[in-house]
């Protein structure tokens, strides 16, 4: 795998690497991880700093997977960055092996144990206040999932960063419109959610969350705004977002790959052999 | 002993920068000292308890040394989750500070009291479990929990009961019990925690009985039970707790494997508080108060 300049984190290469581990290991929550890929990419690419490629260097940012269920897609970006090798991938799930179908700690590379949602969001305000006290300049990014709104402990911890006014901070929405059961807007409605973060004394931007350049521009964006406020990212995504079939269709934050949906999903992807 | 914690609190995060007392919104009067001396490392995070024990794990991460503070029944019981996953799964150095464990709030009724945070604490994995019963095991307990760099969860009880050790005690040691009093060997021995230590040696004063105080709950190694079983006839112990998951039910698991003998288990049966009163009178109510806990050690006497 390339890993340096433009050509890495190739979206279309990180939702093959899901599609191998979901088939090797049998997972699901494949959805959850196509939705938040170019945001992953992008911030792997240009914004995370890992002094000497160094998941656990004291001097890194900190992307915390708060919605653990799309910890493929982080895997995806590990694999990349050569944290992660081809037997993680092929091996997924399999009897005795490392990697998780939710982001687990223990893994380097991966921040938080996530999939109990609402956690990783007051685990990242925690290292961002940290990082402030010390006046270091270090970044944090919590990605989190709409549904996962519904948790209260999101809110205390968005209260406490705008009193706070942690501004290494960045909570990132994958707003895609879904959760386990059905769609945000069916099971616990988020009304405005821009209105309720900005309320709530954040610095706010909503971008199209598969605009790879839309997405870098915003970040940027966000990190100039407001000196004295955390800042929000609301990505509107689309669930199983690169594969026609499993797009807006729920289904897929269960279903499992079988050889078919497996090849229908690679061809889906449009990539040749050799950029794989 | 409240003033022994903030106290020792109060010395630790002078003499160390990277201490920070995370408190959900409780404590008035109880941290006028340290945020004196350390108005920096004090921060009220609200009455947002999830997220403070989350935000103290992600301190912890970048160096910090987080002592948590809150009820019992919100630290740990309202937090179980965020304790389990957040810290125990790290190991990381946070220690949590259960206040008003027991009945302490006997006015408050079921909301503030607060007898299942051990057990729920207990089956953590990684997680030590403190219940000092005076001002001299409080501040070995604050040492303790500063030194071992993992996660502790320190339940502070009913906390003017006066002292159960009139003389200075070595630092504690996991798995330790330390003994309050000597007494014969043909009648049962007391084991007690926290507000219960002082009951227990009044009542084992008339009946000559030996008398051991557990701070350390967990981790409770075999030998030290053993010994006390060893020496006497049969085992008491006394908590302000429940019955099921916490003093008892530790010295009940490990008789039951390498030494069974009698034991009685002297706390909270399963059931809530009826009425509203004194922290005295709900003692009562549960049949804690020294009265009845001699009547049915003198029970357990004879029917041995």
């Amino acid at each position: 795998m390339p890993v340096d300049g433009s050509s890495s984190f190739q979206a279309a290469r990180l939702r093959h690497t899901v599609l191998e581990m979901a088939f090797a290991g049998s997972a699901v929550h494949i959805g959850c991880a196509f939705s938040i890929i170019e945001l992953l990419a992008v911030l792997y690419r240009s914004y995370l700093r890992y002094p000497d490629n160094n998941p656990d260097s004291p001097a890194r940012d900190y992307l915390i997977l708060s919605k653990g269920h799309g910890v493929m897609a982080q895997y995806a970006c590990m694999r990349e960055l050569g944290w992660l090798n081809d037997s993680h991938i092929y091996h997924y799930f399999s009897d005795g092996s490392e990697l998780n179908g939710l982001s687990d700690s223990r893994v380097r590379g991966l921040e938080v144990t996530s999939g109990s949602l609402g956690h990783g969001f007051s685990v990242g305000v925690g290292i961002a206040l940290g990082l402030q006290r010390s006046a270091s300049d270090q970044k944090v990014y919590a990605v989190v999932g709409d549904g996962e709104l519904n948790e209260g402990q999101i809110w205390e911890g968005a209260l406490f960063a705008a009193h706070h006014k942690i501004n290494n901070l960045m909570l990132i929405v994958d707003m895609n419109g879904f959760q386990a059961m059905g769609a945000t807007d069916d099971v616990l409605s988020l009304g405005d959610l821009r209105a309720k973060l900005e309320s709530f004394g954040f610095a706010v931007r909503v971008v199209d969350g598969h605009d790879e350049q839309a997405i870098h521009t915003t970040v940027r964006q966000l990190w100039r705004s407001d000196l004295r406020k955390p800042k929000a990212l609301i990505a509107k995504t689309v669930k199983g977002k690169g594969v026609p079939f499993m797009e807006g269709n729920n289904r897929w934050h269960y279903t499992r790959l079988n050889e078919e949906t497996f090849a229908e999903a690679v061809s889906a992807l449009g990539i040749s052999q050799e950029s794989r | 002993m409240r003033e022994a914690f903030a106290t020792a609190l109060a010395r630790f995060a002078l003499s160390d920068p990277r201490v920070l007392l995370l408190t959900g919104d409780h404590g008035y009067a109880l941290f006028d000292e340290f945020r004196a001396k350390c108005p920096q490392q004090y921060i009220n995070a609200g009455i947002a308890e999830q997220n403070m024990v989350g935000m103290a794990a992600g301190l912890a991460r970048v160096g910090y040394r987080p002592f948590v503070y809150g009820l019992a029944a919100f630290i740990p019981v309202r937090t179980v989750e965020q304790i389990k996953l957040d810290i125990a799964h790290d190991d990381l150095p946070v220690v949590l500070i259960g206040d008003g464990a027991g009945f302490v709030y006997s006015h408050l009724a079921t909301s503030h009291q607060s007898t299942e945070d051990i057990a729920c604490t207990r089956s953590i994995p990684g997680l030590q479990v403190l219940s000092p019963s005076d001002r001299t095991e409080m501040t070995a307990c604050m040492e303790y929990a500063l030194a071992s760099n993992g996660p502790i969860y320190l339940r502070i009880g009913k906390s003017d009961r006066g002292d159960v050790h009139q003389a200075p005690i070595d630092p504690l040691k996991a798995g330790q019990i330390l003994k309050l009093r000597s007494g014969r060997s043909d009648r049962p021995g007391l084991i007690a925690t926290g507000s219960m230590a002082t009951t227990a040696v009044a009542v084992a004063h008339s009946l000559e009985l030996n008398v051991w105080s557990a701070p350390v709950l967990k981790p409770l190694e075999h030998q030290p039970i053993e010994a006390a079983a060893q020496v006497s006839r049969g085992l008491v112990t006394l908590e302000e707790h429940s019955i099921y998951g916490g003093l008892g039910a530790a010295v009940a698991e490990i008789l039951s494997e390498v030494y069974p003998v009698r034991l009685l288990r002297i706390g909270v049966q399963d059931c809530f508080s009826k009425h509203c009163g004194t922290h005295a009178y709900l003692l009562q109510e549960h049949g804690l108060d020294a009265d009845t806990v001699l009547k049915r050690i003198v029970a357990f006497c004879d029917a041995g």
